[in-house]
């Protein structure tokens, strides 16, 4: 049951969207397939005064070929995106990372935005208001400290995308549109590189475009995961070649895919990309897998999935 | 609070509903409707118990919130039957044993029509695919996919 009580708005066009998150001062919260949405409200971690339903803005659900570059709406679905030509034929990591998503009943709800602007997890966060008010709250619920690593000032919340790592290898780029501007970055510079606010997003902000190079691609992506369905990655690997480069994006293991870049995915260069992502990841038993295990596990994810990928070209 | 007025195709009839804007479809089919087919599992859309048809596809009921939905298309477990005569699925898993516990039963066979409605010749990875979806805690599968698998040939196809 969702105890906190709100306001229910359909906006026709995104002007609308946001000019009703102004009318309420910011204590709104806009909607997609609700997938994330409405667990975080029933789990009382969003308590907002108003839900704002993104899904009957149509030109936020069409992909689009550009020519140069192929136009996602962020309000497309996982499922019909997976089978979508364009993906299949140009980006076969995202296509793996789309069919790696959850499950097929969630995939036909939830959206690639939603999958992208899904809030960071942790085995100590995701948990019902009673539960983490017996424990104190942590930092991410306004808190003093972490609860997963005790006394810590730092949040270690990890962000379980599956296809912000694939979009990252495919050097994607995405539209903001908000109160005062329309602007377009990088992917990876939506990212604070803090778990407990895991986006650099003004508030009112709405992510209006998914936009990826027109390239031909081969690719590919991993996960661990306890079940083979269903469950958010505890562990991914994306890696895309493209033009003579290779991009490899490790997720689920901070607030943020880090992503290197190799010229030759030769063994050592396998070895060197993973080094430079393993110096900057910590992770801590905040998950349901032993924090060294999944950190042990980045060299072999990487290494399996580059190798395939590889293979698969010759 | 406001509340919100919805329209729906349920069951095949026309409902006009007045529901609170922070209710779930789960919460309006059992609470509202007494329509108590689709179970209250997790309640957190992990495991597929409360699995409805939205307009034909499978969908968690119990994290899609009523007021979302004006204009859909609602099927739940309770329109399969014509009268008392069991849909081809249903008779599937009354023949396969896919049932233990029940608890699930109603999930995965809303979940197993949304696929024999979209594809009325799976193959058994592609049943697998589909039934994933949903958590079973007792058969194990087998015979939920060797139901599925009978029903993919008495199935008849959407019309």
């Amino acid at each position: 049951m969702i105890t906190s009580k709100f306001e229910f708005r359909s906006p026709k066009d995104v002007e609308e969207a946001v000019r009703l998150y102004r009318e309420f001062q910011g204590e709104a919260v806009y909607l997609s397939g609700g997938t994330d949405l409405v667990p975080r409200m029933k789990l009382g971690l969003e308590k907002p005064k108003a839900v704002i339903d993104l899904k009957r803005i149509v030109p936020l659900t069409t992909v689009e070929d550009q020519g140069d570059w192929i136009r996602i709406g962020p309000l497309a679905r996982i499922f019909d995106l997976k089978q979508n030509d364009l993906v299949g034929d140009y980006f076969p990591a995202l296509e793996a990372s789309l069919e790696a998503t959850s499950c097929e009943s969630l995939q036909m709800r939830g959206t690639i935005g939603g999958n992208l602007l899904q809030n960071s997890r942790c085995l100590f966060y995701n948990q019902s208001e009673f539960w983490r008010r017996s424990k104190g709250f942590c930092l991410k619920m306004g808190g003093e400290s972490c609860n997963a690593v005790p006394g810590a000032k730092t949040c270690f919340a990890n962000y379980c995308s599956d296809n912000a790592p694939a979009l990252c290898t495919l050097s994607a780029e995405i539209e903001l549109s908000g109160p005062d501007e329309v602007r377009r970055l990088n992917l990876e510079e939506l990212y604070t590189n803090k778990a407990d606010k895991p986006f650099d997003l003004q508030p009112g902000e709405i992510l209006t475009a998914i936009f990826v190079p027109k390239k031909k691609s081969i690719g590919g992506y991993e996960k661990l995961r306890v079940r083979g369905a269903i469950d958010y990655p505890l562990l991914s690997a994306a890696f895309s070649f493209v033009d003579g480069t290779g991009k490899l994006a490790i997720g689920a293991v901070g607030p943020k895919p880090y992503v290197v870049e190799m010229k030759q995915p030769s063994h050592d260069a396998i070895g060197e990309a993973v080094e430079v992502v393993l110096k900057q990841v910590r992770p801590v038993g905040n998950t349901v897998l032993d924090p060294d295990y999944r950190k042990r596990m980045i060299p072999v994810l990487a290494g399996r999935l580059i190798n395939k990928v590889m293979e698969g070209a010759k | 609070m406001e509340r919100f007025k919805v329209k729906l195709q349920l069951n095949g009839e026309a409902v006009e509903l007045d529901v609170n804007p922070s209710e779930t479809l789960l919460e309006t089919l059992r609470d509202r409707l007494e329509l108590t087919g689709a179970k209250d599992g997790c309640g957190l859309g992990a495991c597929g118990s409360c699995t409805v048809l939205l307009n034909g596809l499978p969908t968690r009921s119990c994290i899609v919130l009523t007021a979302e939905l004006d204009g859909s298309e609602v099927s739940t477990i309770e329109s399969l039957a014509d009268g008392t005569k069991p849909a081809p699925v249903q008779e599937s898993f009354m023949e396969k044993g896919a049932v233990q516990c029940g608890f699930c039963t109603p999930g995965m066979i809303l979940t197993a029509k949304g696929l024999l409605d979209r594809n009325s010749r799976p193959t058994k990875e592609e049943i697998i695919r589909s039934i994933s979806s949903n958590l079973c805690r007792c058969t194990g599968y087998k015979k939920i996919v060797e139901a599925v698998e009978a029903a993919s040939s008495t199935e008849t196809p959407k019309t």
